[in-house]
């Protein structure tokens, strides 16, 4: 017997399933990781026939809702109810046999193997070429998908890849499909291409298609349904006929952006510090920029806005040294600085919070002192040797100043809580910037008086001269802290919005790649 | 979210978990060992004498357990170095052999004057090991070739190499007089490139690649610890991406501790070679090499760690020469080596798989 | 016989133990388990597989045990680096160790065992090739058997799909539903086996004695020609016969009157292993996660 997926288990106490329940029902799913809470007592009902868009920002909690139905995460609460049955999702494979396929964004194909041996990894019974490729002609041909069944998946392109996913995931015939931001990496035809044979897929056979995204064009056009989700939480439905592509990008911005509380701080001064001419970039074979383009000045704060894959975390990768370019230059108070060159950026005077510290921030088994002083040694050393006694001065001055809870200069920063050890990068970094200060979430994990103290502290360095790019998707923050808002859109600025103009409908529009 | 300081609460207080864990892990391996002995007609306690008697008993054979401690805290010293960089160098039987081939020609080609010639041998050893580890090291940066893969099979090509050299009378090989059978191995060096050594027979005998050895291996600890480049190769070997950001480049940094921990297996090489051998034979390497990594790896790569260590192994090579007198296989010791190690990695592997399997973990 | 045919004869003979270890060591090197532990799997199995013919008396037994030998070295292997998480090649270098130490301290019996050969009628008397083609040790036919059969379970079936997808790509593995360890584990063990037949071949079939430290590197040499083979069943099993064929010019031709030099030809294997690997690593040869550890919910 040879299968794509596994035998569905016969629910136990189960009722016949009803041919008119909806593909799924999500009640109240909860799930937590670690302090922070992804969903919130969430709740959703997918048609069959449908395409449901789920409509969020990054964190908005919609990538972990779809996992937890995808059997890869297990919730702390809430069920699952597939064509009416209650159902518990304990893996990946589990979920296939119940009808629920996933297109991930990363991580799903096996370069070294070939189109069919994909396809055919995670099936059951014999393993059966012939019947392989047969299928996935069929397959290929019935949705007009083109793929070559015999060709290994390194030598693909992106949007081969892509179709080689879906085809992996139609051929299993699911009952539910959830694609994830499948569109980011397409070029336009080829995502209109893609929308229609998912089309195809809910109004010929009838099956349920739950697409993630947060591309309002895409989700105005595409979608039956709407899901809007915020914080973790479900904030709006919306079906076809009611949405209204403004609303939605005021939806998923949030309609409470508060006022300017304050006047950032200073004013920009005319000298440019860092400047970035038309940066194209790849990352894992995927472009991650095209054709950057961005300048700050002395003095400025300026906020980063984007959704997820739309080069944010490019951008900090490029000015942490970590991601050369292949078209295009970046310059430091007017010298250019070798993108991708072992600590560059860093010797220009660029200091760097990054969104996942302990990716490059941070070294877990080093202490904290060590962890203080790792990028620049100089002040700390004499001859070549790094003094102890100058290294836990300083350390013991900057716990104090930055009230790292728990530390002594000693202790090793994996015994320190995740808050703290952001403090500790948060405190280097801030040190280290003489000309550029590069922040990605600065707040994420942070207590109010602790966002409070690192507000004044960018502030504090703006108003002495230091250009600051505040990369978040907190727009709350960049609206606080930032004299000029630039919005990126895949590797690209599309729009930039001062304070004046930064209202969240065109906030949200811009997210979404809508250039007014 | 709160502050505090996160800690584990296991049912054992926290400090006494993992000297436990290490002293039930000993217990069974030295159980484990002794069954092995009695069961093959063997007395335990016999063979635990012999093995004293071997190395610590008197000043003699402390002098002997020495020179075996020497050339392992040398090449452990090196192997060190290299892991805290995040390179595995498992080569050190070759590099250590190519260290000894060098420092024999050295030894033997270039005159030199009397307190010029060791440090002339010493220098072609390091330098023979260090070129050693420098072509694996070379096919990784330019390459990507594995560097276990490429250490690995370069101990073979090494040994082909000073079979080659030792084969040869235009190179290495002695010359003997017509008629004599010939033998794969070169001359004596000359007296004047021997190591020093002080005390005399029955005392203890102390050699200067001891002092060598214990300098590096000090050296080793403060500059680990204390310097700029100690810091960011613990770093590169940490956190490669980081390190990255922080300025460290991974050829220079990484490659540059492989080399040093090839320098080390050559200068044990050499040492061996001038301080006790005093001519170069197939067998010179005579396994110091594979010891030596495993020092470092019980010694869980603390360069302090690695000077007892190196100590108890030594004794245990010195006294498995004792223990073929009283009808035990001297092979005994190997198992009791190779149990050692796996008893100093058990403790922390299933400490971690304590760690994996403890519920409700969220990723990080 | 003439001097190629005796060459021949020597080379495949020499080959037999190799081919038997490289068809294990080809499956775990494409789930992505790199084993130095080969060495030792042999090394145990040579002498588990003598003890068990003397033993038993039947050679085929001795064969069984050397594998069952092989196996239990395997057992340690798997279950130290992809149950625990020590270091494979740590585990492999302790575990090379031991077994040498064990097998030279246990005290081993000395009486010769013999394995019948197997004489194809008509086609053994061919010239050149018969000798060496058609008259062995019966086991070693078993090689006709089990080298097929290895490269269909490895390309044409599922265990063997999945196999390969946790030695390029572990982590799209995991995703597909694919327990990536236990595949890991399963494959060293069939590693293992193999290596113990090998062994078992050396000491019972070949030599017909058990000596201290009597594989002397053939499990390095078999990594050198997995490596040499591109990570390909064919190329591996041609770098067994070329090492083998390398190893018997080197003991036959000084016989045969013919001056090369030995050093260079016990090297070959080596020097070939390392350029292939100089040649092909950038290219994308080999399985992508080699000897790189899998732990899930790392990014």
């Amino acid at each position: 017997m040879r299968s794509f997926g596994r035998p569905v288990r016969a629910a136990r106490g189960a009722e016949a399933p009803d041919a008119d329940a909806p593909a799924v029902q999500l009640q109240g799913l909860t799930k937590r990781f670690g302090p922070v809470l992804a969903c919130a007592d969430v709740s959703m009902t997918v048609l069959r026939g449908r395409i449901h868009g789920l409509l969020g920002q990054n964190g908005a909690g919609k990538t972990t809702l779809m996992r937890m139905l995808a059997g890869l995460v297990r919730p702390d609460a809430g069920r699952i109810l597939v064509a009416g049955r209650p159902v518990t999702v304990t893996d990946p494979a589990t979920a296939t046999a119940l009808g629920i396929a996933m297109v991930h964004q990363h991580f799903s194909l096996v370069g070294r193997l070939r189109v069919w041996e994909n396809v055919a990894l995670g099936g059951r019974g014999r393993l059966d070429s012939r019947w392989t490729r047969r299928e996935i002609g069929r397959v290929a041909d019935g949705y007009g998908l083109l793929v070559d069944p015999d060709r290994r998946v390194d030598e693909l392109t992106t949007s081969e890849r892509q179709r080689v996913e879906l085809v992996k995931c139609l051929i299993r015939a699911p009952q539910v499909l959830i694609l994830d931001e499948p569109t980011s990496t397409l070029t336009p035809p080829e995502a209109r291409h893609l929308l229609s044979v998912l089309r195809r897929v809910v109004s010929d056979e009838s099956r349920a298609v739950v697409l993630i995204s947060h591309d309002l064009d895409e989700l105005a056009h595409a979608a039956d349904e709407v899901t809007v989700m915020r914080d973790g939480a479900v904030l709006a439905r919306r079906s076809a006929a009611e949405v209204d592509v403004g609303e939605l990008g005021r939806l998923m911005v949030g309609d409470q952006l508060p006022a300017a509380v304050a006047a950032p701080a200073g004013e920009p001064r005319e000298q440019v510090r860092l400047r970035i001419r038309d940066a194209w970039a790849t990352q894992a074979r995927r472009p991650v920029l095209r054709g950057l383009d961005l300048r700050v000045r002395a003095g400025e704060i300026v906020g980063v806005a984007g959704v997820e894959g739309s080069g944010q975390g490019a951008l900090a990768d490029l000015l942490s040294s970590l991601l050369p370019l292949d078209r295009g230059n970046v310059e430091v108070d007017g010298n250019p600085v070798p993108p991708g060159r072992p600590g560059a950026m860093q010797r220009a005077g660029v200091g760097v919070v990054p969104e996942d510290r302990h990716v490059s921030g941070c070294v877990l088994d080093m202490s904290v002192a060590e962890n203080l002083a790792m990028t620049d040694l100089g002040p700390v050393s004499r001859w070549g040797f790094v003094s102890r006694g100058r290294l836990r001065q300083r350390a013991e001055a900057t716990i104090r100043e930055f009230a790292i809870g728990g530390a002594s200069p000693d202790t090793p920063l994996r015994l320190l809580s995740g808050g703290n050890q952001q403090r500790v990068v948060l405190a280097r970094e801030l040190g280290a910037a003489a000309s550029v200060l590069v922040v990605a979430q600065p707040t994420r994990g942070l207590d109010a008086a602790a966002v409070e103290h690192v507000f004044a502290r960018i502030g504090g360095l703006a108003a002495q001269g230091v250009a600051v790019l505040l990369i978040s998707s907190d727009l709350a923050d960049i609206r606080r802290l930032a004299h000029r808002i630039v919005v990126l859109h895949r590797g690209a600025v599309v729009g930039e919005l001062t304070q004046a103009t930064a209202d969240p409908q065109r906030l949200g529009l811009l997210l979404g790649g809508r250039p007014e | 979210m709160t502050d505090r300081v996160a800690r584990m609460r296991p049912a054992v207080p926290a400090r006494l978990v993992t000297p436990l864990a290490y002293l039930a892990s000993f217990t069974v391996t030295m159980t484990a060992v002794a069954l092995l002995v009695e069961l093959t007609g063997h007395s335990a306690a016999e063979v635990a004498l012999t093995l004293y008697q071997g190395s610590f008993a008197d000043l003699l054979s402390l002098g002997r357990v020495l020179d075996e401690a020497t050339a392992l805290l040398l090449v452990a010293t090196g192997a060190v170095v290299c892991a805290r960089a995040g390179m595995f160098n498992i080569g050190q039987e070759g590099q250590l052999v190519i260290g000894a081939l060098a420092g024999a020609f050295v030894a033997l080609r270039v005159p030199a004057p009397g307190w010029l010639a060791p440090v002339l041998t010493l220098g072609a050893a390091a330098a023979g090991g260090a070129l050693w580890a420098g072509v694996a090291a070379a096919l990784h940066y330019w390459r990507r070739v594995n560097v276990v893969i490429g250490t690995l099979l370069l101990i073979f090509l090494a040994s082909q190499l000073v079979s080659f050299a030792l084969n040869r009378d235009w190179l290495l090989q002695e010359a003997t007089p017509a008629g004599q059978n010939r033998l794969p191995q070169s001359a004596v060096l000359p007296a004047a490139a021997h190591l020093p050594r002080w005390g005399r027979y029955p005392g203890i005998e102390v050699g200067a690649g001891a002092l060598l050895a214990i300098g590096i291996a000090a050296a080793t600890v403060v500059l680990l610890a204390r310097s700029q480049w100690g810091f960011r190769l613990r770093l590169l070997g940490l956190n490669p991406v980081a390190a990255r950001r922080s300025g460290v480049r991974a050829g220079l940094v990484g490659g540059g501790a492989l080399l040093i921990s090839g320098g080390c297996a050559g200068l044990a090489g050499g040492v061996v070679l001038a301080g006790d051998v005093h001519r170069m034979q197939g067998g010179i390497a005579n396994n110091l090499g594979w010891e030596g990594l495993l020092v470092a790896l019980v010694a869980r790569h603390h360069p302090a760690a690695v000077v007892p260590v190196a100590v108890l192994f030594g004794a245990l090579r010195a006294g498995a020469g004792f223990l073929a007198s009283t009808g035990v296989p001297r092979y005994l010791v190997s198992v009791l080596t190779a149990l050692i190690v796996i008893a100093s990695t058990l403790p922390a592997a299933f400490a971690e798989l304590r760690l994996r399997r403890r519920p409700g973990r969220s990723r990080s | 016989m003439t001097g190629l045919e005796l060459v021949l004869a020597s080379a495949l003979r020499l080959s037999v133990p190799l081919l038997f270890a490289a068809l294990g060591e080809w499956i775990a090197e494409r789930a992505g388990a790199l084993n130095v532990s080969l060495e030792g799997m042999m090394l145990a199995a040579a002498f588990g597989g003598y003890v068990g013919a003397v033993a038993t008396g039947s050679s085929a037994l001795g064969l069984l045990c050397a594998a069952a030998t092989g196996l239990s070295v395997a057992l340690a292997q798997s279950g130290m680096s992809y149950r625990l998480t020590v270091d494979a090649n740590v585990v492999g270098l302790t575990l090379n160790v031991l077994v040498l130490g064990l097998t030279s301290y246990l005290p081993a019996p000395t009486e010769p065992v013999d394995v019948p050969h197997l004489t194809v009628p008509g086609l053994s008397a061919l010239p050149v090739v018969g000798g060496a083609l058609f008259d062995q040790p019966w086991p070693a036919y078993l090689l006709l058997g089990l080298a097929p059969a290895l490269w269909w379970v490895g390309y044409r079936t599922r265990w063997g799909l999945e196999l390969r997808a946790c030695g390029d790509g572990p982590r799209a593995a995991d995703a597909s539903g694919v327990d990536v360890p236990r595949r890991r584990r399963q494959a060293v063990l069939v590693c293992g086996a193999f290596a113990g037949l090998g062994g078992g071949y050396l000491a019972v079939a070949e030599v017909g004695l058990f000596n201290p430290n009597m594989t002397a590197g053939r499990g390095y040499l078999v990594l050198a020609a997995v490596i040499f083979g591109g990570w390909t069943l064919r190329g591996t099993l041609a770098g067994c016969l070329l090492f083998g064929a390398a190893d018997a010019m080197r003991l036959a031709l000084p016989a045969l009157g013919y001056q090369f030099n030995p050093q260079l030809l016990l090297a070959t294997p080596y020097l070939l292993a390392l350029l292939t690997m100089t040649v092909l690593a950038r290219r994308g040869h080999g399985p992508a996660a080699l000897g790189v550890p899998f732990r899930r919910g790392l990014t």
